[in-house]
């Protein structure tokens, strides 16, 4: 691959992607959030009365970028199914040893972990539950929404048992997203940035991605950077 | 705006991925739409047998008022004394709560 003098960068994250994580936040982190104080009853009634608006003005938040980015980016999805669904002997290898998480973090120690592609092991497990989980968190929270007064009672006593569970299950996990997107603090600002990451870093990361999985932009002479909305 | 060297090779969806992304989907929202329906169906079966019943029922009996009720009115004569009596309201009336507010938004 081609080398700069200046820091070579590669584009990880999509525009279409990172307006799809913020619609994300905006929408799943209220609804999460008031999820709980609706779960555990917090506050007055006025306070449970507005947790209740705000979680329905996420949930539509939430639920419209879904639909949207699924019609839109259908590649990008089928992509981000690819990768959750592709698992070799490098993933339980990665498993085992918790990423070089667990040593990282207690024991200061870097240890080598098994070379990963675009999203690593730990991601691929959070990816296969946010999608099977967030699909049933939607179509259970749209049921309990819409379809109490023409249901039986015991189809919503379990649309609502399993949105509670998966609810709280998503609510919990992805407070563990929150902390591992921060503590690889590259990683964040490619998200909450521009979407690029300088190359070096994206090797240190996702060696099989960066080997596989993208080019030069075209058009680009060796010590010239093309500028791209 | 960003500027980089490098981007992700064009994913290319095949025939047979989008086949399956839209049957997979399609088969969920038609599953998903069977259920309602059949459950909704089912319920509102089950009230009419249920309307079907009370009314063969009320048909049948000999006394179908409630103020002729043999056994309330021996109940107000030894008891309560009168239907909208102090001891009446104490022990039959319920209260009210006002459940509107979380009501209206489910």
């Amino acid at each position: 691959m081609a080398h700069n003098e200046i820091e070579t960068r590669v584009l990880k994250h999509s525009l279409p992607s990172r307006l799809f994580h913020w619609c994300l936040i905006l929408g799943f982190l209220p609804a999460a959030i008031t999820g709980f104080i609706l779960w555990l009853k917090l506050g007055n009634e006025t306070f449970i009365n507005l947790a209740m608006r705000i979680h329905i003005v996420g949930a539509i938040i939430f639920t419209s970028a879904v639909i949207i980015y699924t019609v839109c980016c259908l590649n990008l999805v089928i992509a981000f199914m690819r990768r959750i669904f592709s698992w070799d002997s490098r993933d339980l290898g990665w498993i085992l040893i918790g990423g070089g998480y667990p040593q990282k973090m207690f024991l200061g120690k870097k240890i080598t972990v098994p070379p990963m592609g675009k999203i690593n092991s730990g991601q691929k497990i959070f990816g296969i539950c946010l999608l099977f989980s967030g699909l049933i968190l939607m179509a259970s929270g749209w049921i309990l929404y819409a379809f109490i007064p023409v249901s039986p009672k015991l189809f919503i006593y379990w649309s609502n048992r399993i949105h509670l569970v998966f609810g709280i299950f998503m609510g919990l996990f992805v407070f563990v997203h929150i902390f591992l997107g921060i503590y690889n603090w590259g990683e964040f600002k490619t998200m909450f940035g521009n979407g690029t990451q300088p190359l070096d870093e994206a090797k240190d990361h996702n060696p099989v991605w960066v080997e596989h999985e993208i080019e030069p932009v075209q058009n680009t002479k060796s010590n010239t950077k093309v500028l791209v909305q | 705006m960003a500027s980089y060297d490098y981007i992700e090779k064009t994913v290319k969806v095949s025939r047979r991925e989008f086949l399956g992304v839209l049957g997979v989907g399609a088969a969920v929202l038609w599953t998903g739409a069977y259920v309602a329906t059949d459950l909704i169906q089912d319920r509102t079966k089950y009230i009419k047998m249920r309307t079907a019943s009370l009314y063969r029922d009320d048909f049948k009996a000999t006394v179908r008022q409630s103020h002729n009720n043999s056994s309330l009115n021996k109940m107000y004569k030894s008891f309560a004394g009168e239907p909208l009596s102090p001891l009446s309201e104490e022990l039959f009336h319920t209260k009210y709560i006002d459940r509107t507010k979380l009501g209206g938004m489910s």
